[in-house]
């Protein structure tokens, strides 16, 4: 479904991302870990081009997006985002931010999408919350409501980029639990997290990277049970141990 | 004190004086309006042309032109219009304008070269105003739109400006004030404006302090209330935040 060949990414002189190879299938929960700045977010936002690739080849359902006459537009329909700091549209309330991409890109009627959205809203738990605007949230809520927006475009796959990074500890659970729910609905989904229980137990695959490359693509269950790489073991002892 | 009314009285009233007040304060008013109008159009157009990345020869080829790759067209236009326009005197504008422009090339009343004068004028402050409005934003505002789908142009119209309008409108209201004064200098290229029927009063009736004080008053008047009824719009617009 996502496949990425060979992909570069500098910023500047900065070489970030390494010749990253990767592909999703259908239905994968990809969990991918690592220390800070090795890529993990430039790879996410690379995948919807929030980030222009420098080299390489990302292919969505098949369709080369870094071709000259790809639609970006309409790639980014199949792809959805939930980003560490939830960016939803402050002066938009509720129904609006989850209702504004569907009728506007996906010209979906406003009844209709105002129907999809109180499913969702039904769905994260947040039905009272339709007409409040997102200053009056909570970090969980808002976060809660960046998915449900993210889901009303009717997705493939959803990237996660540190979704639970931003929130207070008390309300990880209720960001992670609506994750799980996901999960367990089949949903294609890439979580870059910092959240070791998280990875282990809901994700069934597990990609651990370091400065700009991935060192290991393997199960959860093993990378935590029996690290291949150093760097990885390195790693777990700081993040498990702390 | 009976005689200073009646120096009043004469000052103002004889000779239907006071209809110079109130058709340069029409005028005035007029100048303004339009004028800012002009001004929040080509203000906008030129502050998305700063921001752009339109970049024509970023896939050329040839080390020789590299240095086209990063080359803006509509950002180099941009900026150099309003460094042109803010660093002249307004003043000096207008008389180019008048002189060069439309006296010769296009014989238009001072009434519309003062309103495209100034209004080609504010669209400088106001392009700036707006850039900074918009840069100033949460990267992620634009990001979230685009990951959902939504081009360039929509989430400028629908996330970005709607914002910015939000946050920029002290530094607009600000710019229309100055707007409003900047325009008593019409009457260098002959316009009938507020101050000019000041100097007319003053020279008839031989009084200099009262018709310059009740110009000065009526321009106090007029940006107190714009800005106390801006300051209500603010408000209401913080609400829904």
């Amino acid at each position: 479904m996502i496949k990425i060949n060979n992909l570069h990414k500098y910023f500047g002189e900065l070489h970030v991302l390494k010749g990253i190879d990767l592909e999703v299938k259908q239905g994968d929960v990809t969990a991918i870990i690592g220390p800070s700045g090795s890529g993990k977010s430039t790879l996410l936002h690379c995948i919807n081009k929030l980030e222009e690739p420098s080299q390489g080849h990302i292919y969505i359902d098949n369709e080369d997006i870094m071709a000259q006459d790809c639609d970006i537009n309409a790639i980014r329909q199949k792809v959805g985002m939930v980003f560490q700091h939830f960016n939803l549209f402050p002066h938009k309330n509720v129904l609006e931010n989850i209702t504004l991409a569907p009728t506007l890109v996906k010209k979906v009627t406003k009844d209709e999408a105002e129907k999809t959205a109180y499913e969702l809203l039904n769905k994260v738990g947040l039905s009272d919350k339709a007409f409040s605007y997102p200053s009056k949230l909570s970090g969980g809520q808002k976060q809660r409501i960046a998915i449900a927006r993210a889901l009303a475009m009717k997705p493939e796959v959803i990237l996660f980029d540190e979704p639970t990074s931003a929130l207070d500890p008390e309300m990880i659970k209720e960001v992670l639990d609506v994750m799980k729910d996901l999960a367990k609905e089949g949903m294609t989904m890439l979580i870059v997290t910092h959240e070791m229980g998280f990875a282990k137990n809901v994700a069934n695959r597990l990609i651990f990277m370091d400065n700009g490359m991935v060192v290991e693509d393997t199960e959860p269950n093993l990378f935590f049970s029996a690290p291949k790489s150093d760097r990885a073991k390195e790693f777990l002892d700081k993040v498990l141990n702390k | 004190m009976d005689n200073y009314f009646l120096v009043l009285y004469n000052t103002f009233m004889k000779d239907e004086r006071y209809m110079l007040i109130v058709n340069g304060l029409l005028f005035t008013l007029a100048v303004t309006i339009l004028a800012a109008l002009i001004g929040i159009i080509l203000g906008v157009v030129l502050s998305l042309m700063t921001i752009s990345d339109f970049r024509p020869f970023k896939n050329i080829k040839s080390e020789r032109f590299a240095f086209l790759r990063d080359f803006n067209p509509f950002t180099k236009i941009a900026l150099i219009y309003i460094t042109v326009i803010r660093g002249t005197p307004t003043v000096v504008q207008l008389l180019i304008l008048f002189n060069l422009v439309f006296i010769g090339v296009l014989e238009a009343p001072i009434f519309v070269v003062a309103v495209v004068g100034f209004g080609l004028n504010s669209a400088a402050y106001v392009a700036e105003i707006i850039r900074a409005g918009i840069q100033g934003l949460d990267k992620g505002q634009m990001e979230a739109a685009r990951a959902l789908g939504m081009s360039y142009g929509k989430a400028m119209q629908v996330i970005i400006i709607p914002q910015a309008i939000k946050k920029i409108m002290p530094a607009l209201v600000s710019e229309f004030i100055v707007l409003f004064k900047e325009t008593s200098v019409v009457g260098m290229i002959g316009g009938n404006d507020l101050t000019k029927a000041a100097r007319e009063i003053a020279a008839s009736s031989y009084r200099a302090a009262e018709p310059w004080l009740l110009a000065a008053l009526i321009y106090l008047l007029l940006t107190t209330l714009f800005t106390y009824f801006m300051r209500k719009v603010e408000k209401r617009l913080k609400e829904s935040d």
